[in-house]
Order: structure tokens, then sequence, then C-alpha cells
């Protein structure tokens, strides 16, 4: 008999895990199936329906959705259901995500426990789906928090009609990603586009006339939406006794100090990394599959590439360039609120931030995720962007017509269409080179005429 | 005058060919309707090997005594290779002898020639080289339409969709004519989009063009039906409708959401959104694929998730819009239909059915339980040739396998391990000039014959000259084989009777050609197929009704993104792509002894920021290495590729050295499309040339017209 191969938790990683491994019990704790959570802010801002971000779990995986595991009994290797039933392992993985964090703000519970009307979570498609039918009926709101999901559930806010303002503890936007003058550009791309930020201040207590700040400022609104982040969920498997510091701590096969158990996604832990995106749980996740099916896989940390999803503003962020030793090759120009900058160690990009200007995104995460060694210039030239071209005069030998294979100087020696179709045949096959051709006979007409 | 259709590319341009004096004169056919009189130059210079120099005109045979090939006469050299092949056959099995053919030659030779294995010789052992040009399309296309006509559509319809998606497609280089479609559909107000690691001549056209890492053309496609899909672009009703398998696609993109793609692809999101936003907004989609998407180890399911884009999209068998695959070889359509490939008979029959191997034999006068099985898929039979289990002889038509083989050097040496290789040619082309025995034929203008072109229309390439003394038609050569071989049914040799008899054997089958005759052909401008009967006009469009598949629906395949079987690293850094040059075509056995033609030799295209890096100048000689191999050429420095990856065009020996062997699991297509290489300068330089030292930095070429000049920073 093959291995029984259990999976707590049904997110993005268990998906992609289930994927890889027929034949996987996966026991969701939520009633619905699994979800692209990161495409969230986009069900908010309406360009995705929600239907359009349900991941599908494959048919050959036996999928238990309401079904919370309340603990891990290693001895038996069993797992136990809210329900008092059991499930026998041989592998289990623990995939359980993260739980969002509570900003300290009195009044955002209420006496009887539950939030404040007004009040938000960001975290599930239930808390996307609640805050999305508020939406109609509201004409203000705040987003606290100014990460990534803050901004972009400011945006979305913000292009469905709100008046919406951002309030961030720290001194700059995006401050666990980006610097101050990078921060600083996006502020001020938000208010361009209608949405204040305030910046170095906390919102401490929730009343009817608003949102109060520690700075004095009371914020009036319909809407608090708490996008302030979120920490591993461990509590599974710090009751199971399994070796747990800030995420589950897991080797570089994924295993976590019991090796009949695996960790990944935000959970997980490896090394000092806890990674809070897809990319890093599908790479884990990718990886386990492998190993279980009995590859020699190691897994060496992630390569993040963090890209902000809103309109209006382009933010990608690879790798932490905040904390990352190399030389910076930096430019940065608030007057077109672009600010680009690369970590460059031994010619390879090692982390980048870029603000505003993204027309190169695609090929600097190819030399950062394949660690390409770059010359010298390269750094600089890549930050330069793409001049736009320069119309420059043919010389003779220059060919224009490249079906025929007719060169600039034999077009201006004939005088007119008709002839450079009779004596060259240029333009009589794809036909590209009619304008070209057009404009060399122009200019003829005109050579020796004082320009 | 006769009227004929160019020996290259799958455009097979109309043309007219008049003898004056002793020369032979192109001139345009304006009544055609594909091409309407134009030409490229490879078209207008075809004559040009007519009374060549270098023109094969008598059989050789490899002298045992000096090893040189020496002249020989018809006779002696057909008996001395039926002779060895009977030796052979005797002693190790009909599956010791192989056969290759090509996707240049008529439907007539490529029907002829499935025939001498099957029944002459009773080989199983016999595929070609279209195996290597469109075979992932036309798998994919099985599978979603149950039917591969590369266009089920004429190809003047793109003038009249409102989007045109070209994926992996340079045509104004490859087969220029057909550019003229794009320009009049953008005059006309509809939009091009072109996807191309380099911006080519045909991007140059383009309304959009996308430039993605080779290899992931897959990977946007997926991204682009989640996008499509978020949207609410899919046609829903048409997919209930018309489709089967829908919601597993569903499934499978919605774990492609445009970032992932950004990072796998290196296209922008803001560049995807801007495709699917032209898409969604647009009444008619029609999405082409060629070389670029195809040519993969996964170029089967690039396809497929391009198909599943249109489909999504509710496209394909509405009018003017839909998918279809540009072939690229002469009659790299016919030639697939009529039984020169491994696992096929006839009309497009699977030779493992056994209706269809009743069908065959009965018009071929044979026992259906005499013929063979499937055999092997060209770069498997190559592979295997001269070892324990493999062929020992091989017989050549229309193919120059030396130079157009992915990872040729291993190629060249299988064939040199033979005990016999056999290859009828025009010229003494690399792998001719390796043979044992090298039979001179007759070549286009001198013989007559029937090409199907990339819309699946049945064509007539006439004789406008006599050939020169000393040499036979293809036909003529297998009939002589297959007598001295005993087969058991006599071989035609006059063209219009081989091509009758096809008719009868494709009757029935997917690639029905049964109510063609050359009559018709020359009165309607060819006829497409399938065409049952004499009374039947020909199917110029397909799938309005239903697809080819047993329901009549059109199947969505799932199908997610592996990437190229090899992908760059610390040791070989850049990608690696080839292709064609419009002077050039294919090995370029023929366009390179072309004197009107400028046979430049190979080059290495490469970004400036990349030649920076290296140090490299234009014109000036590198090395691409590659697992396999390595070509010594010169640099050719444009702003037009991505800087992450090297061009190399394949028509002279070289290319192929470096090339990926990895097949795609359904189509046996070879990966030429993408490998990881090294590009470094051909002997280090003494002066520092990283571009730091001096303010020297390289400079771009001036290519053509739509080219820019510019300078790196």
């Amino acid at each position: 008999m093959s291995e029984r191969i259990v999976v707590v938790g049904a997110g993005m990683a268990a998906t992609r895990l289930a994927q890889d491994l027929p034949g996987v019990t996966v026991l969701g704790d939520e009633p619905h199936p699994p979800y692209n959570r990161i495409l969230l802010s986009a069900v908010l801002e309406g360009t995705h329906s929600p239907d359009a971000v349900t991941m599908r779990m494959p048919g050959h995986v036996d999928l238990r959705l309401g079904t919370r595991v309340v603990e891990i009994h290693r001895a038996e290797q069993e797992v136990e259901l809210a329900d008092r039933r059991r499930v026998a392992y041989d592998r289990l993985v623990l995939a359980t995500g993260s739980i969002p964090t509570l900003p300290p703000i009195r009044g955002l519970v209420r006496l009887d426990g539950r939030l404040h009307e007004k009040v938000h979570a960001f975290r599930s498609l239930a808390d996307c789906e609640r805050l999305s039918t508020a939406v109609p009926h509201a004409r203000t709101a705040v987003v606290v928090g100014g990460g990534l999901l803050g901004l972009q559930v400011a945006r979305a806010l913000a292009v469905r009609g709100l008046a919406t303002e951002v309030v961030e503890g720290g001194d700059h936007l995006l401050r666990s990603q980006v610097d101050a003058p990078a921060g600083a550009i996006l502020a001020r791309d938000l208010a361009k586009l209608g949405t204040t930020v305030y910046t170095g201040a906390r919102a401490v207590r929730l009343t009817d006339a608003g949102l109060t700040l520690d700075n004095g400022y009371t914020l009036d609104t319909d809407l608090v939406v708490l996008t302030a982040g979120g920490r591993p969920s461990t509590a599974l498997a710090r009751r199971a006794g399994l070796d747990v510091r800030r995420g589950i701590v897991v080797d570089g096969q994924l295993r976590t100090s019991d090796e009949r158990i695996h960790a990944i996604g935000d959970c997980a832990q490896f090394g000092d990394q806890v990674t809070g995106f897809v990319p890093p749980a599908w790479e884990q996740a990718g990886l386990l599959a492998r190993h279980l099916a009995g590859e020699d896989v190691t897994y060496e940390g992630a390569r993040t590439v963090a890209r902000l999803r809103a309109t209006g503003l382009d933010v990608a962020v690879l790798g932490d360039p905040e904390r990352t030793d190399g030389d910076v090759v930096a430019i940065s120009n608030p007057v077109v609120g672009s600010h680009r900058k690369l970590v460059v160690r031994d010619g390879v990009i090692v982390g980048a931030t870029l603000v505003g200007e993204l027309s190169r995104i695609g090929l600097i995460t190819q030399h950062y995720d394949r660690g390409t060694v770059l010359g010298p210039r390269e750094p600089g030239d890549l930050l330069m962007g793409e001049r736009p071209a320069t119309p420059v005069a043919l010389p003779d030998d220059a060919e224009v017509c490249a079906c025929a294979g007719v060169s600039a100087g034999r077009i201006r020696a004939c005088h007119s269409l008709d002839d450079v179709r009779e004596t060259t045949r240029a333009t009589t096959g794809c036909g590209g080179c009619a304008p070209a051709v057009r404009q060399l006979l122009a200019t003829r007409t005109l050579e020796g005429t004082p320009s | 005058m006769t009227t004929t259709h160019c020996p290259y590319c799958s455009l097979q341009c109309g043309m007219t060919l008049e003898l004056k004096g002793r020369a032979l004169e192109v001139q345009p056919w304006p009544e055609f309707p594909v091409n309407e009189g134009a030409l490229c130059r490879k078209g207008w210079t075809a004559t040009g090997l007519r009374g060549h120099r270098e023109r094969l005109t008598t059989p050789l045979v490899r002298d045992r005594a000096t090893g040189e090939l020496r002249a020989a006469g018809w006779d002696e050299a057909l008996d001395l290779v039926a002779g060895r092949l009977r030796e052979l056959r005797d002693g190790h099995g009909p599956d010791t002898v192989a056969v290759f053919g090509g996707g240049g030659l008529t439907n007539e030779k490529a029907y002829q020639l499935g025939k001498l294995a099957r029944v002459a010789i009773g080989t199983s052992q016999i595929d070609y080289n279209g195996r290597w040009c469109m075979s992932s399309a036309a798998s994919a296309a099985n599978r979603a339409f149950g039917i591969d006509r590369g266009l089920p559509f004429p190809l003047a319809d793109v003038e009249h969709t409102d989007v045109l998606v070209l994926v992996g497609s340079n045509l104004a280089e490859t087969m220029p004519p057909a550019a003229r479609h794009l320009d009049r559909l953008r005059e006309s107000g509809g939009r091009v989009v072109v996807i191309d690691p380099r911006r080519t001549p045909t991007a140059d056209r383009a309304d959009l063009f996308l430039q993605p890492v080779p290899g992931t053309d897959l990977a946007l496609a997926l991204g682009l039906l989640h996008l499509l899909d978020a949207a609410g672009a899919v046609d829903e009703e048409y997919v209930a409708a018309r489709t089967t398998g829908f919601d597993d696609v569903r499934r499978a993109v919605a774990a492609w959401w445009p970032e992932r793609v950004e990072r796998v692809t290196g296209v922008a999101t803001a560049q995807l959104r801007r495709l699917c936003t032209l898409l969604a907004g647009a009444g008619r989609v029609t999405v082409l694929t060629a070389r670029g998407a195809e040519q993969h180890a996964q170029g089967t399911d690039t396809v497929l998730a391009w198909i599943d884009v249109a489909l999504a999209l509710g496209m394909p068998g509405r009018e003017f819009a839909g998918y279809g695959c540009l072939t690229g070889q002469g009659n790299g359509q016919g030639g697939r239909e009529h039984g020169q490939k491994a696992d096929q008979l006839p009309g497009y029959r699977m030779i493992d059915d056994p209706a269809a191997r009743e069908h065959v034999a009965r018009v071929w006068g044979v026992d259906p339980d005499a013929l063979p099985g499937a055999g092997r898929s060209a770069y498997e039979l190559l592979d295997a040739l001269g070892t324990d289990d493999g062929s020992r002889a091989l017989l050549v038509f229309g193919s120059n396998i030396v130079v157009s083989a992915p990872n040729a050097t291993q190629v060249t040496a299988r064939l040199a391990a033979l005990d016999l290789l056999v290859v009828a040619d025009i010229v003494m082309s690399e792998t001719a000039a390796m043979a044992d025995v090298v039979l001179p034929v007759t070549q286009w203008a001198e013989e007559t014959g029937t090409m199907t072109n990339l819309e699946g229309r049945v064509i007539l390439r006439e004789r406008a000259v006599a050939p020169p003394d000393g040499v036979r038609s293809d036909l003529d050569v297998m009939a002589g084989l297959a007598e001295r071989l005993g087969s058991p049914v006599p071989f035609e040799t006059d063209p219009e009777a081989v091509f009758a008899e096809l008719g009868r054997a494709s009757a029935g089958g997917r690639a029905d050609y049964a109510g063609i005759t050359y009559e018709r052909i020359r009165d309607e401008h060819g006829v497409f197929w399938p065409c049952p009967s004499a009374d039947h006009a020909g199917t110029p469009r397909m799938f309005a009704d239903a697809f080819a598949t047993p329901d009549g629906r059109a199947r969505f395949v799932a199908v997610d993104h592996r990437g190229p079987a090899e992908v760059p690293d610390a040791t070989y850094p850049l990608h690696l792509t080839t292709g064609r040059v419009l002077a050039q075509y294919q090995s370029g056995a023929q366009t390179r002894r072309v004197r009107d033609l400028p046979d430049d030799g190979p080059f290495v295209e490469m970004h400036p920021m990349l030649a920076t890096r290296i140090g490299a100048y234009d014109g000036e000689p590198v090395v691409v290495t590659t697992r396999r191999g390595e070509l010594k050429a010169p640099a050719r420095i444009v702003s037009t590729i991505r800087p992450d990856t090297v061009f190399v065009p394949f028509h002279w020996v070289g290319a192929n050295r470096l090339t990926n062997d990895a097949l795609d699991p359904a189509s046996r297509m070879p990966e030429f499309k993408a490998c990881a290489c090294a590009v470094g300068l051909d002997t280090p330089s003494l002066v520092p040339r990283d571009g730091c030292s001096t303010n020297e930095t390289p400079v771009g070429r001036v290519a053509s017209a739509s080219e820019r000049i510019e300078t790196p920073a």
C-alpha cells in the first residue's frame, strides 16, 4: 500500500501539493473550496469575478471541507478532528497558513465580540465579499496598513468610487519592502490619484465620530479596512510539541522536528525566512511533492518577487533590497514618479526595487531568478529605459527591400514607383518597404535643396 | 508559358514560367489568389538552379577501393542498392531498411514513398522531416478539432478578422507575400498582435508586440485565458454548445495570474492586460501559431493552450475567425497526409486502424496483414541507425538531414554507422556527400506534381522544361527500386496516374482527395480538401457546423507550463533560439547555390547589452556553445532581440549542432527553439573590451529600413 499523505489546510499551498501528488487527503477548515487569495483585491476592484479566483482541486484528491483538525497525535500518527474522529497518516503536511493580526484600536470589537459594523478584515473570500457588498452604500473608507495589501485595497476602493485614505504606522509606505524615497513617491502618486496617506500615524480609537489617529486627527469614514498583516498559524504544531519559532521550523526537505511531519507555505519557517507570498509557498509545495515521490531535492530558500496589483500604481520588489548587502545602482526621479534600484553583488542582481517605471521588469526578474552574471555597465543600462528610436538617413548600401534585396542607393537611382517596381522589384514582395521607398523617392526629388 | 508554384515555402506562391531563348523566366501570376502576383526574392530567383554547374546528372556510387564517389549507370546504381537492401532484409528483417522523406516532396512522391516502404520493402521504419516542422500543431489540432489542416480557412480570410494574433511566426521574412494580408487588415481597421522573442519585421507591422522568453508561449496563453475569464470575456454560449472540457481548463488557468506569468515569461503584466483588452473587445479573433510556438518539447501543449484561448472566445468555426497553423515547408501539409509519417497511411488514416489498413491494402492490391505497423518518429529513427535494434540502411528523399536534424553531430555519427546510405537529390547536399549511392533526380519545373499549401488547397506544379540528360524523376527511381525488390504490385511513374491512385487511397479518410483531379485544380485555382467526389466543391472553410470529433464538439485540453527541457544555468546562462532568414530556405541545399541570393553564412544575433557584457563587436566572430556542440560565427548586434537570448539561423551546418534533441511526448517534435547556451569571444582579447575601460561600445548594424540604429548607453 502506498503512503497515506494527509494535508492539513486547503489553501493555495495545499492545492498545489495536491496537484502534484495523486491520492492525498486534504482537510480544509473553511467550508468553501480554496481560492486564489492574492487576487482578492482584484475581486474587490471588479476585475476578477469571485468564480475566477476559485482554485479547483484535481479529481484524484480526497478533499474534506469544513473539517477542522484540533490535535496531532504524533505517537499514533493520527490527527484528531473537531468531531473527535481521527485520520491516520504516514506523512502529515501542515499547510495551515497564517492568521490576521488585529491592530490595537479601541472600539474595533463590539461588546458582543463581533467587529464594529464599519470594520472589515481583508483576509478571506468571505471578508472580501462582505466588504464588496458594503461599498455601494459607502462614500468614504480608511485603510489601516500601508503595506502591499493595504495599497491594493485602497486603490480598489478608490477605483470603485470611494474617497479613500490610508493610515500607516511606519514612517513610509511599504516599509517592509522599500526605502523612504520610494515610499514618498508612492504617497505622492496616491495623492494624485485622490487618496490621502497618513504616515507615522497609528489609529487608536473608533467612535461614531470616526477613526481617531494618535496625531490627533479624526477621520470621518463609512468603512475601516484592516490590512495590517498576519502571523504564521502555528497553534496546532506548538501543541504537538514541534519546534516552532515565528513559524514552524523546517529543514531543506521541508521537514519539521518530527520527520513524518512537513510544513509548507505561510506557516513554515526556513532559516530566518517566513514568507507571506504564494510563489514561495508553491515552490515549497512543488519541491515537497517531488521529495515525497522519492526524489533527492533540497529547498534552498525563496527568491521572492513582490508585485503590487493595483490600477495606477506600479511596484515590484525583488528579494529584500533594504536588507541585502551589495552595490546599489539607483535612479530616483520624483519628477516623473519613478524610483528604481538594483542591489548588485559580484555582477548578480540580488535585490531590486522598481517603482513607477516597470518597462524592464520582465528582463530584470529573469536576471534575478537565474542569477545571471552581468557586465559592469549592465545594471546601469537596465535602468536607463529604452530610448526612442532616432530616424536617420539611410546610407546607399542599406537594404531597403529585403524581399528582393534592394539597397537605398538603387531606389534613389529610380525616378518613380513604377520604375522601382520594374527595375528592382522592390515593393512587390511583402509590400512592407513601400513607405520607405516612397520616402526615399520623395527625398530624392529634394536633393540639393537646403533643409 | 506554364503556370506553377514557387519551389520553396508553404505559401506556394503562384507564378508563371516562360522559356525566353535558353533562359527560363519567372513572371507574376496575378490571378492566383494566395499571393496575387507578389513574390519574394527566393521566388524571383527560383530558376537559378537550372543548368547549375553543381547539378547532379549521373548516379554516383562510392568506390570501395578509393572511398570516393564515382559515376555509375542507372542500372548499376539501382541494382547495387536493391541487391544490398535485399541482403540486409533477408539477414535482419525488413525493418533493417529505413526510409526518410521530406515536406518538400510532391503529394505523389510522398504517397509513393510510403507505398515503397510498406509494400516493396515491407518496413515500418519510415518518417520524414515534417516531424520537425509543424507536427506539434498537427497533434494539437487532431486532439482539439479531430482533424489537422493547417489553416481551416483560406489565408486571405485574415484580412477580415478584427484581431490577428501571430504566435511565433515571422511571416514577413519567412513568407513575405503573406504579410500583405496583415497590411490590408490594418488598413481596414483590424489589429495585429505579434508574439516573438525577437522584434522581427513581422513585429514591426504589429499594433501590439509581446517579447517572451523562448519556450514560454504556453504560460503566456494560460495567463491570457486567466485574464479573459476574469474579465468575463469567455463566450459561455459557444463553450456550452460547441465544446467539451472547459471546466478543467478554467481550473488550470486560475493558477496563472498575470504577475506569475510575468515572472515566467518576462512579459510585463501591463502588456498582457493590453492583449486581454484587445481580444475581449473584438468580435472576431484569429490565432495563428508557427514554429516559434511549436518546436518545443511542450509544443503540442503550447498549441493546445492557444487553441483553448480561441475556443474560449468562441472563434473556431466562426467566419473570419478561429485558429490555424502556418505550415512551413512547401508540402508540409500534403506531405503529412499520404503515408510518409511513421504512424499513418494515405488520407490521414492511422496505420493501427484495421479499417484503414483494409481500405489502403485493397487499393494497393496487397493483403492488409502484410502491411507493417507504426514505426519510429523522425529523430528516434535516425538516433537508432546502426545500433542493435535500429536500421542499417537508409533511403533519403528530399531531405538534408546533416544540416536540419537537431543535435546534428549525434545524427551525423548515426548516418556514418550505416551499412548503406542512399540519397536521392538534385545537388550534392551535405547528406548526399556522406552517401554510398547518390541518385540524381528531377527538380521543380522539370516535373509535374501536386502540393497542398498551408490552407489545405491542393495545387499543381506543371512541368515547364525538360530535365537534363541523366536524371530521373523520384517516381521513376521508386518504381525501379520496387521492381528490383520484388514488389508484389507494380509502381506507377506518371504523376497524374499516381495522383488518381492517391485519390482512391485517401477516399473516405480525413484528408479525402477522391474528387480532386489535375483538371479541376487548373480550373479552380486549386481545390481544398476534403473533396470526396467529383461533384463536391471542396472545403475552403471547416467547422462551421461541426468539428471532426466523434461528437462534433471541439475539445478543450487542460495543459500546464513546464518550460523547456534545458534552461539557462551558471555554465550556459543564455537562451538560444533558431530560425530562418529571408534569402535562404531550410537547409539551404537549394538556395545557397542560387547565385542571386546572398549566402552570408550563419551569424549570432545578440542584444547590445549582451554584446557589451562579453565584449563582442558587430561582425567579429563569437563562439556559441551548448552541451552538444559549438558554432563560430560573426556577431550581429541588434536591439531587436531579448538581451538574455541569442539567435542563430539554421540554413548552414552549425546551428543544429547546438540544438537540443528533447522531444515533445505527443508529436515527437524536437526542441529546436529553446536551449541553454554560452557565448564568448573567439579569442580572448588583449585589450580590455568590457566597455568600462574605453569609451567604445558596440554599434548596431543597419539591417533594413525598418530597423532603427541604436547605440547602447
